[in-house]
């Protein structure tokens, strides 16, 4: 039934898009962020979904799209020059056979964020992309959530729509996007137009970002509670009472605490006693390694090229020897073929120094793009230029925490962070447009916090010297 | 259960969404563009 149901769902998003083609754009988004072709079992499998709307996006953006305000920029130039280098270290790869497994899916990826942007010409199509963005990977959020609430959650426990480790059903990935989102949630609770902002869509956005909260504690992902972290230091920039933001918060976390799992905790306290957990240990090694790996094959020696490490560390391990005492013994423990666990090494392992810079100078210049919009649109007067600001902070926001989180995963090429780079920049040329169409000096501003107050003290010091 | 309610809703959600974009004019072009018809970069 439910196989049956995604089927007319997915054949449904493609007959809408026969009237207005770009709905293809979002149904490819829904389908690779979701995966539904995954979550049935006999007919969604059988066709080629993702393939077959991956085709349609593009053929409908050539084919009908009017293409006005398509734009090319500096990062998609990136991306492409990122993707070439992928495609050359994979035909020079350590492990030619797994290397192609991984670029099968790397190249959609990037192809999409590169071929994303040019689609996204009017705001309604950047807002729809970001929501459908939001809903899809909200699905996998709504379910987790609810299932750590009824006490379902715990470390490689939970059950999602898909058993596999891929995309978003990786336990780490899920957590640090969930937390991500949230500024983008919240953007809808002001901004949004395709679901006005009544209470209905609130009562929605707060259910979900309650939801987007619970992730890190179900998955009992340590990524995700330094995201959260992270979140609530960067939102301190935008927050007006931030007294009260901080009163509140830990008020939330003081109240929350009880109700946490023994489990939780004890995973958590991982983070800081690093040197008695395996994984921990071996990412460690995994990164000199890598780096040393980096030093004799500055080119990167092509996906998955981490297969071909292998390390001896000490790492202590505890026995209980009596009722209450406890011995410490240092053993050495051999690994081989451990994952990268962190994206600047995969990167550095992969493609070397040259995939690691563009991929810095790509990330660099999205953080830089976002704060200038942030910045630059923060202040205008006009009712339809209220929304560029808030949407830019959100999005950078959700690639700090991302970014952040990408320190402890191998996510460099993570379809569903590709797809919001996609968003940044087709909103960054949206606003370079708008900017270009307004005459120099014509931009209306609202008078800033604190200009009265100012021009008060201004006036008074000309008085004063008359 | 769970992963039922939760298809069902977000499903309801996407299906409204893509029903009121394709009845929305401004999706394909911006309402108050100034300069309609030029094309870009």
């Amino acid at each position: 039934m439910l196989d049956l149901a995604l089927f007319l769902f997915i054949c449904f998003l493609l007959l809408v898009g026969l009237r207005r083609p770009y709905l293809w754009v979002l149904t490819y988004l829904y389908i690779d962020i979701l995966a539904p072709q995954k979550i049935g079992w006999s007919i969604t499998p059988a066709f080629q979904f993702s393939l077959i709307s991956f085709c349609a996006a593009f053929a409908g953006w050539i084919l009908v799209d009017p293409k006005r305000g398509s734009q090319w920029t500096l990062r998609q130039s990136l991306l492409v020059a990122l993707l070439i280098y992928c495609g050359w270290t994979t035909l020079n790869a350590d492990f030619p056979e797994d290397a192609l497994v991984k670029w099968e899916w790397v190249w959609k990826a990037m192809v999409f964020a590169i071929f994303l942007p040019l689609t996204l010409t009017t705001r309604l199509r950047i807002e729809a992309a970001a929501l459908t963005m939001a809903l899809s990977a909200g699905a996998i959020i709504i379910a987790t959530g609810m299932k750590t609430a009824l006490g379902g959650g715990g470390y490689e426990q939970l059950n999602f729509f898909v058993n596999n480790n891929s995309g978003l059903y990786e336990s780490s990935t899920l957590a640090t996007v969930a937390i991500g989102i949230i500024p983008l949630i919240l953007w809808f609770t002001k901004h949004g137009t395709v679901f006005a902002p009544d209470w209905r869509v609130k009562a929605f956005a707060y259910a979900l970002v309650f939801a987007c909260l619970l992730v890190p504690i179900g998955t009992e992902a340590r990524t995700g509670l330094i995201c959260m972290a992270v979140l609530a230091l960067v939102s301190l920039r935008d927050v007006k009472r931030r007294l009260t933001f901080i009163m509140a918060g830990l008020m939330m976390v003081t109240v929350a605490l009880p109700f946490l799992p023994q489990s939780y905790y004890e995973r958590m306290g991982l983070i800081t006693g690093y040197k008695e957990d395996s994984s921990a240990s071996t990412r460690v090694a995994v990164w000199k390694w890598t780096f040393d790996y980096a030093l004799e094959n500055p080119a990167g020696g092509g996906f998955d090229a981490f297969r071909g490490n292998r390390f001896a560390y000490r790492m202590p391990v505890k026995e209980a020897t009596g009722d209450h005492t406890v011995s410490i013994e240092y053993r050495e423990v051999v690994d081989e073929a451990r994952a990268y666990h962190s994206a600047i090494f995969e990167l550095l392992g992969e493609q070397g120094w040259t995939g690691l810079g563009i991929w810095l100078w790509f990330q660099a210049l999205g953080l830089w793009q976002m704060e200038r919009i942030r910045r630059r649109w923060r202040n205008r007067a006009a009712a339809d230029q209220q929304w560029q600001s808030p949407l830019a902070s959100a999005l950078q926001i959700a690639q700090i925490i991302y970014l952040v989180g990408a320190l402890f995963q191998g996510i460099a090429y993570q379809p569903f962070i590709m797809m919001l780079a996609g968003l940044q920049i087709g909103l960054w040329t949206y606003c370079r447009q708008l900017d270009s169409r307004q005459p120099a000096g014509r931009v209306p501003r609202q008078p800033r916090r604190g200009a009265k107050a100012r021009g008060n003290a201004v006036a008074a010091r000309e008085a004063a010297l008359r | 259960m769970i992963d039922y309610f939760a298809l069902a809703l977000i499903h309801g959600l996407l299906a409204v969404m893509m029903i009121r974009l394709s009845s929305r004019a401004d999706l394909d072009r911006e309402p108050t563009a100034p300069d309609e018809g030029q094309g870009g970069a």
